[in-house]
């Protein structure tokens, strides 16, 4: 039972960083049906991003490690979120209705993101500060760590708000407006190109925030970090139903918690072999995932 | 089956380039050193490769040898099977009269194959795989220990110095990390009051490792053995004492970098790792770690004596062969006895194994790898 429940534990950890980024896939493919192939490179960007602003931060002597995280955040979740809007703007926006053609010029854009980090940082990983370096709390015979806490609340709150943005807010209205159909949104004078340049906006600062908790958390970044959670998380959107919001956050979670139960029942080797198992099952069962793609209110 | 095909019809074009490549003299004698100058393990390669460029800097400042120049040619195999083929055969298209280098086994064992099939010379560095010097190539050579020797090491050290009953050990599943932890758990298998209470694998490159200690913590282990690599040893032994594992955390020689402490911070304190000792702590190795300070500005890694030597056995063959044949070279380095080279005496068995190998425990005190004193 221990080890049920620090599994689960460890799990919505995981669980918390495969949602934040699979709702960027979800609301990009919402709203112009593309798979973002280069989504996870942005989170790896953003964690690349953190680490340079607490360098920089330690050469003006700013040592407060919770002022130098919340700016370091700050900072990668800004200028991600450009970047973002960026890889928009030139990989994706020419290419609009040419649905192949963007496919493959996603693959270029994390292509490009990858080894420009490599080339820029380093070929090999790089090590986050260690901030907060306090062992786990135990509650009993479970070990929760103060900074499992932070990305469990922290990611909750994000996704409250992206989830307030996107249902109450006029943008938000014209983003749901896309999905439904893009060319009536436009014909009602909305601005189409802008909604999408925000919608990747705000998926990008969402993983930049994974990025650089995954940094503190993990204290270990490099170049092709984001190849495989980027797999996982798109699985994780499909699972909860790509292009629902909700169903993104579900299948994050529940991603993450299958991967600790399996490794802590069979063994960690074939941790990806049980949670994706149970993945096919389930989307056999549910094509549609398990929140269901809303099929007339996308997202 | 196809990429079969595509790697002998590569093999094919390259025979009369290399045939081309060996007759010509008076050029400079090409050593080949393949280490890994990117992924994960990109700082042991460039500590090893330093090392050899100090090797060849010193003998070309004595005019070189057979009054020829040397020069190393050093490719990236990224410790992939794959990449380690195709850098063997650039390095015997290149003309290299020998090869001394490597990093990680499952890099070293393809590549040694090609090195076999050219005639090559090898000798391994850092390669402690059975396997390597198991193959029977009489051209496969290595200055380092074998995970047969460096397992019952750390066997005994649990079992006698640690007094641990419950031993849970953690490998990686590559082909140096599996072999360390099999000959480990094969040293403590059937020992009275000791017991293998775990024995997995985690996944290299991943992060997060807690749902296996979360296992690894319910079996309340004396001892946790960790056979990988640095980059998630260092993960490990943070997220162990995150999780509140019981008992010690202690890891191969894969992990003896400085890189492994910045990686896991405070709880870093207190590790054990078996380890060939570095050359700071080898009385022979003195001389050499001043002068490698002294031309690179920084202290030489844990692998850089080890590639020193290899390198200057392979010249010390050239010199003893007055050849550079590459048949001739071969013959020469088996026939290497007493050797004074800065990791001790250097002689090889039948196999190509080092005959004197020495392991000794370090313990990370104060952010620093100090040798553990056994008798203490």
């Amino acid at each position: 039972m221990t080890v049920a429940l620090q599994q689960l534990v460890n799990g919505l950890t995981v669980g918390a960083f495969y949602a934040l980024i699979a709702l960027g896939y979800t609301m990009v493919y919402g709203i112009i049906r593309l798979i973002n192939f280069a989504h996870g490179d942005i989170y790896a960007v953003g964690a690349f991003l953190g680490l340079s602003t607490y360098g920089l931060l330690r050469l003006l002597h700013v040592d407060n490690p919770i002022l130098t995280t919340l700016l370091g955040l700050v900072v990668s979740m800004g200028c991600t979120g450009l970047l973002g809007m960026l890889v928009y703007r030139v990989a994706y926006r020419p290419l609009l209705h040419a649905r192949l053609s963007i496919l493959i010029s996603a693959i270029g854009a994390s292509l490009t993101l990858e080894y420009g980090l490599f080339l820029i940082y380093s070929p090999s990983f790089l090590v986050y500060p260690h901030l907060f370096d306090s062992p786990g709390m135990a509650l009993g015979d479970i070990s929760v760590s103060g900074l499992q806490i932070i990305i469990f609340v922290s990611g909750l709150v994000l996704m409250t708000a992206l989830y307030v943005v996107v249902h109450r807010t006029k943008i938000g209205m014209a983003m749901r407006a896309l999905a439904i159909n893009q060319d009536a949104a436009r014909l009602m004078g909305i601005d189409v190109n802008r909604v999408i340049a925000v919608t990747f906006f705000l998926g990008s600062t969402l993983a930049a925030f994974a990025g650089v908790l995954t940094g503190l958390y993990y204290s270990q970044i490099s170049f092709l970090m984001g190849f495989l959670i980027g797999l996982k998380a798109f699985t994780a959107a499909v699972l909860g139903g790509i292009g629902n919001i909700p169903g993104a956050v579900v299948g994050g979670f529940l991603l993450g918690v299958l991967e600790g139960l399996a490794a802590g029942y069979f063994s960690s080797r074939w941790k990806d072999v049980v949670a994706f198992g149970i993945l096919i099952v389930i989307l056999v069962v549910r094509p549609r995932g398990l929140l269901g793609e809303r099929v007339v209110e996308r997202m | 089956m196809r990429k079969w095909c595509a790697v002998v019809a590569v093999l094919a074009l390259l025979v009369p380039v290399t045939a081309l490549g060996a007759g010509a003299q008076g050029a400079t004698i090409k050593i080949g050193v393949p280490v890994p100058l990117s992924g994960g393990n990109a700082k042991m390669g460039d500590d090893i490769s330093k090392a050899a460029t100090l090797a060849v800097e010193e003998w070309n400042a004595k005019g070189g040898v057979l009054g020829r120049k040397l020069e190393i040619m050093s490719f990236d195999d990224a410790c992939d099977a794959q990449q380690s083929v195709t850098a063997a055969h650039k390095l015997v298209d290149a003309g290299v009269v020998a090869v001394a280098g490597g990093y990680c086994s499952s890099a070293a064992i393809p590549a040694s194959a090609v090195y076999h099939d050219s005639g090559v010379a090898f000798v391994a560095d850092a390669s402690s795989n059975p396997k390597l010097t198991d193959q029977g190539f009489e051209n496969v050579f290595r200055v380092i220990g074998r995970d047969d020797q460096q397992g019952p090491y750390a066997a005994g050290f649990m079992m006698k110095t640690l007094k641990a009953h419950r031993i849970a050990i953690i490998h990686d599943n590559t082909v140096y990390a599996k072999g360390l932890a099999d000959a480990t758990k094969a040293a403590l298998d059937g020992k009275p009051g000791v017991q293998v209470v775990f024995f997995d694998a985690i996944t290299p490159g991943e992060k997060d490792f807690s749902a296996v200690l979360t296992k690894v913590k319910s079996l309340k282990p004396d001892v946790t053995y960790f056979t990988g690599y640095y980059p998630e040893g260092g993960l490990l032994a943070k997220q162990f004492k995150d999780l509140g594992v019981s008992g010690k955390f202690m890891a191969g020689d894969a992990n003896n970098d400085p890189t492994f402490v910045t990686e896991a911070g405070a709880a870093a304190e207190g590790v054990f790792v078996t380890s060939t000792p570095l050359p700071q702590d080898l009385g022979t190795a003195r001389a050499f770690v001043e002068r490698y300070k002294k031309r690179f500005n920084q202290d030489p890694g844990p692998y850089s004596a080890l590639e020193y030597d290899a390198v200057n056995v392979v010249i010390n063959a050239i010199q003893r062969a007055h050849s550079t044949d590459r048949a001739a070279i071969i013959k020469a380095i088996a026939a290497t006895k007493d050797y004074k080279g800065a990791t001790g005496t250097i002689g090889f068995d039948k196999k190509g194994d080092r005959t004197t190998i020495l392991y000794i425990p370090y313990i990370i005190k104060g952010g620093k790898f100090t040798p553990y004193n056994v008798s203490s």
